[in-house]
């Protein structure tokens, strides 16, 4: 009886130059209330202009209640999926009221005249929403949580079977979000309205969700309920930060919550990194190291390396070479001497050429001093030595003690470690 | 949401304050604005008044007075509901007919055409050459606006690449008038300065019925430019076919333009501020605003180009002075006071 409300076909979508979705493939069935999840520009928002034909996949279909969306016609589309996006902005004097009649527009006739039903789906939307006493108020002078309920209310005179919202309640104080998740819930419930919400309050979505998608970087990584996508591990890999989950021991509500509060009691940790860096591959690695309290320092870069610039601006202690010269004697010395107060030497995704080999000395003698190092993986790639000489060094650090490191999630781990 | 008919509240359509005083000023405008035609009527270089209709210099005079009126009436409407789409479709209050080039384009083909000399095409095929040189030059600005976007042009670089290729257009108009004979310079001169003098009976039949198709156009889309207000995407979620909706209006207010600027030259203001007055008059709905802005528009050029002809008489002001010199302090003042009720930006 409950059919599928959207399908997904392994769909690949996105702009000219650059594809933002990835294959996903999923369904969402009739009645079902779904929260799609993941980190900043994962392609979320491709998703639902996908879904809702604004954008045509580059290969796969997407299918509303079992036809192809984009042989749907318009205004039967819109009688089946309305899309609350993230902000609406009217530059004109509309009144709360005409805007919200916008969502009517495909029901009405030629003329444009609404009948006394659509004024009644107008109010009442206005109602659910309580919105209505702010009818004759101009659209662009209300906050931005009235504005996102006046269009949530012209959404829901669109009397769609499906609502998507992009991050639509993120704006909302805490009295209105509830509230609108309480209407989102009732339509749900009664109207069996099929919602997709997409979130970034986890804790808040898996109290109400039948189900999770989560996404990372265009593709989906994890489709399942609350409790099986809200994995402490798989989330903080693909939020890329400590993560964890709990159980409310009396909702049994999930509860995810960041490093946030360890973060508040952190003092510096006293612990010193030495990063081997160059060509721009150690700008995420400082920024990273600094927010975990680290201290950083760095070398031997060249002069105009992207990294010496991002050093020298963000305060970090940096040996620094020529332009376009191979490492010497003298700037080697005083970088062992940093080596010498570093607690752990991390090797960056550095290239390695003859000119700038000498650094992985710096690491060895870390290693001599019984410090932690640790090597980005995959050094054979960036290997341009006569020889493959970086990749013989990096072999032989690593049979004295040197560990790889993948992600930067991982390499933080890494270093707490003692 | 399965609400069907069942009234939650009964009296919905109740007037409310704001719309008893929007009715008021919509019955007050169409009780003033045929006595401001009536008013037109009498003004003329040969007098204030009506002139003696007994002596056939007199009716010759009135019904001069009432061609320009009729004149004035099709291009200040065809101006100003152009404006108004313009505003609508690209969502920015300084779009007008001549920020996409529109009227440069137009401007241009009727230049060509007058300088081509007299013959059936200069006079009947005038409407024809401009609009399609207008639409010429609307698609090369839509091309070059499209580059590097994906598929749609965004509002800023339409307006970019028309104002550019509106300069061009207006420095090949600069060019072939500084080659042309004198008085082939002297006819497009005076034709770039704009004025109404009535042209062949030809040419306003089919201009009327040119700018009548083009206001009628425009009504019919007037819910679906109200959609678009919030934007492309938003009126594509509510199911509108939208960029169909936006390039037929976009066609409809460049046939309109074209038409008005074929008719009487290149009149400036009337496009950019009487869509700006009507919306700060009677509202943003687009249903009342696209007929309420085309009489506006027409009443205000037929005024202007009464005092234009009136004031310094026998000699002329070019409309376009008068349009902007007398209208701008007025229009200034009434947008001051009401300019949250037409834009908030």
């Amino acid at each position: 009886m409950e059919q599928d409300a959207l399908i997904f076909r392994n769909v690949s979508a996105g702009y000219k130059q650059r594809r933002v979705l990835n294959n996903v493939s999923f369904t969402v069935r009739e009645g079902e209330f779904v929260s799609l999840i993941g980190p900043n520009g994962c392609g979320k928002s491709t998703l639902l202009k996908t879904a809702a034909a604004l954008l045509k996949p580059l290969s796969g279909t997407v299918e509303l209640f079992g036809r192809d969306v984009l042989h749907i016609r318009p205004a039967v589309r819109a009688s089946l999926l309305g899309v609350v996006p993230q902000k609406i902005d009217s530059p004109m004097a509309f009144t709360v009221s005409q805007i919200v009649m916008n969502g009517r527009i495909s029901s009405m006739g030629r003329w444009g005249t609404p009948s006394s039903v659509d004024h009644d789906l107008v109010e009442r939307s206005m109602i659910y929403t309580d919105v209505l006493a702010l009818r004759d108020r101009f659209f662009t002078e209300l906050s931005g949580g009235e504005q996102q309920r006046v269009a949530l209310a012209m959404v829901l005179a669109q009397e769609p079977k499906i609502i998507m919202l992009d991050e639509s309640i993120s704006h909302l104080d805490i009295n209105h979000r509830q509230e609108v998740l309480q209407i989102l819930m009732n339509l749900n419930r009664e109207k069996r309205m099929t919602i997709l919400l997409v979130s970034h309050d986890l804790t808040l979505s898996a109290g109400i969700s039948d189900r999770f998608l989560l996404m990372e970087a265009g593709t989906l990584v994890k489709a399942g309920t609350p409790a099986e996508v809200l994995e402490p591990e798989l989330l903080s890999r693909v939020y890329s930060c400590d993560l964890s989950v709990q159980q409310d021991p009396y909702t049994g509500y999930l509860q995810v919550s960041g490093a946030i509060d360890n973060l508040r009691r952190r003092r510096k940790l006293e612990r010193s990194v030495h990063v081997i860096a160059g060509g721009g591959s150690g700008i995420e690695l400082y920024r990273r190291l600094l927010i975990e309290g680290y201290e950083v320092t760095t070398g031997v870069l060249n002069r105009l390396d992207s990294d010496a610039e991002a050093a020298r601006a963000l305060n970090i202690p940096v040996v620094l070479e020529q332009p376009f010269s191979p490492v010497c004697a003298d700037a080697m010395a005083k970088a062992m001497e940093m080596i010498k107060s570093a607690d752990a030497v991390v090797l960056s995704q550095v290239p390695f050429g003859s000119g700038n080999l000498v650094n992985l000395e710096l690491a060895e003698e870390a290693l001599k001093r019984g410090k932690t190092v640790l090597l980005a993986s995959g050094i054979g790639e960036r290997d341009y030595t006569e020889g493959k000489a970086a990749v013989d060094f990096a072999a032989r650090l690593k049979r004295a003690g040197a560990l790889n490191w993948n992600s930067i999630h991982e390499l933080m781990i890494q270093l707490q470690q003692p | 949401m399965g609400m069907k008919a069942s009234p939650i509240c009964a009296d919905n359509s109740f007037p409310d304050k704001g719309k008893v005083k929007t009715g008021l000023r919509i019955a007050l405008f169409f009780a003033v604005f045929p006595l401001l035609l009536a008013l037109s009527l009498l003004l003329g270089p040969s007098g204030i008044g009506i002139p003696d209709m007994q002596s056939p210099s007199g009716s010759a005079i009135l019904s001069l007075r009432f061609s320009r009126l009729l004149m004035g009436m099709m291009t200040g409407a065809a101006l100003s509901a152009s404006g108004v789409v313009f505003q609508a479709l690209l969502r920015n209050p300084l779009a007008e007919p001549y920020v996409l080039g529109v009227s440069g384009g137009a401007g241009l083909g009727a230049t060509l055409t007058i300088l081509a000399g007299s013959g059936v095409l200069a006079t009947l095929g005038l409407p024809v050459v401009a609009f399609v040189s207008a639409v010429l030059t609307l698609m090369v600005v839509y091309g070059i606006a499209s580059q590097g976007s994906s598929g749609q042009p965004s509002v800023y670089s339409l307006i970019l690449s028309g104002v550019i290729v509106s300069s061009i257009c207006s420095s090949i108009v600069m060019f072939l008038v500084s080659t042309a004979s004198v008085e082939g310079m002297h006819n497009v001169i005076w034709w770039m300065l704009g004025s109404l003098q009535p042209v062949t009976a030809g040419q306003q039949l089919l201009s009327a019925g040119l700018i009548l198709a083009g206001l009628g156009g425009i009504w019919l889309l007037s819910p679906q430019l109200n959609a678009l207000a919030l934007g492309r995407e938003m009126a594509h979620y509510q199911g509108l076919r939208a960029d169909f909706v936006i390039v037929v209006g976009l066609l409809f207010a460049t046939l309109l333009a074209a038409t008005a600027v074929s008719l009487s030259g290149m009149i400036g203001f009337v496009g950019l501020i009487v869509p700006h007055v009507m919306r700060a008059l009677f509202g943003p709905d687009h249903r009342k605003l696209v007929p309420l802005a085309a009489l506006g528009g027409g009443t205000f050029l037929v005024l202007c180009d009464a005092v234009a002809r009136t004031l310094l008489a026998p000699v002329e002001i070019p409309v376009g002075v008068v349009t902007a010199l007398a209208g701008g302090p007025f229009f200034l003042i009434i947008l001051q006071r009401r300019m949250k009720q037409a834009w908030i930006a």
